[in-house]
């Protein structure tokens, strides 16, 4: 879009479309991980939900 | 986690049952990027004919793991320290099982459902938290487009599959 507001950092230029596209490049990128490593990652994910007051959340022993 | 997939490879070796793969959200998790979910859905075919019955005895089968150790969770059998549902496979989920995609987990050998079924099973279940896991495997993951087409029309699943894209 001609008229969308450009963000500036430094030198790096970009609009918002920018970001959600690198957004969705990274989601592909991580969709790639190891089947272990995603594991690892939910194993984190389920410790901050308990961290957060999810007293009944369980954390997997992997 | 090795654990868990040991006792669900035990079962089929013993013959409590002739087949399983991972479904639901690890199953998902397997094609996309990580996201949080808690429990370990199981898809098995049991042993024995199918008798048509309305009632499916899985008692062989808990019985098995509960002398491995497994214990209940509220509806969770608890295996190695995993929460797991199995749930007796219809049609649709017999066929995602014959389809399914052999893994490895650290050695472990196992097998999880491919994408071409998930989003059909997430379609068909139609939660919105089942919608999200379909449209993350359509973002994220290589799905073959005519084999999952090909499913989502012999289970009566194309119109959620359109009204999905719609949205």
């Amino acid at each position: 879009m001609a008229d969308e507001p450009k963000i500036v950092i430094g030198e790096h230029v970009f609009t918002r479309e920018d970001l959600f596209r690198q957004d969705e490049e990274a989601r592909k990128r991580r969709a790639q991980l190891p089947f272990e490593e995603k594991i690892r990652i939910l194993v984190e994910l389920q410790k901050l939900a308990r961290h957060w007051g999810g007293h009944d959340v369980i954390v997997w022993k992997i | 986690m090795k654990e868990a997939l040991r006792a669900l490879n035990e079962l089929k070796e013993k013959g409590l049952i002739r087949d399983y793969a991972i479904g639901g959200a690890i199953a998902a998790l397997r094609w996309t990027e990580p996201f949080f979910t808690q429990d370990l859905d199981v898809f098995i075919v049991p042993s024995g004919e199918s008798s048509g019955e309305k009632l499916i005895v899985l008692s062989p089968i808990y019985e098995y793991l509960a002398r491995q150790g497994c214990q209940w969770q509220g509806h969770w059998l608890v295996i190695g320290g995993i929460p797991v549902d199995i749930f007796p496979a219809d049609p649709l989920e017999e066929e995602a099982i014959r389809e399914a995609a052999p893994v490895e987990y650290e050695g472990i050998p196992t097998r999880v459902i491919t994408p071409e079924y998930l989003i059909p099973l997430f379609l068909r279940a139609g939660r919105d938290k089942d919608v999200r896991k379909a449209r993350m495997l359509l973002e994220q993951a290589d799905v073959g487009r005519e084999k999952m087409e090909g499913v989502l029309v012999r289970y009566g699943l194309y119109e959620r599959f359109q009204q999905l894209r719609e949205r």
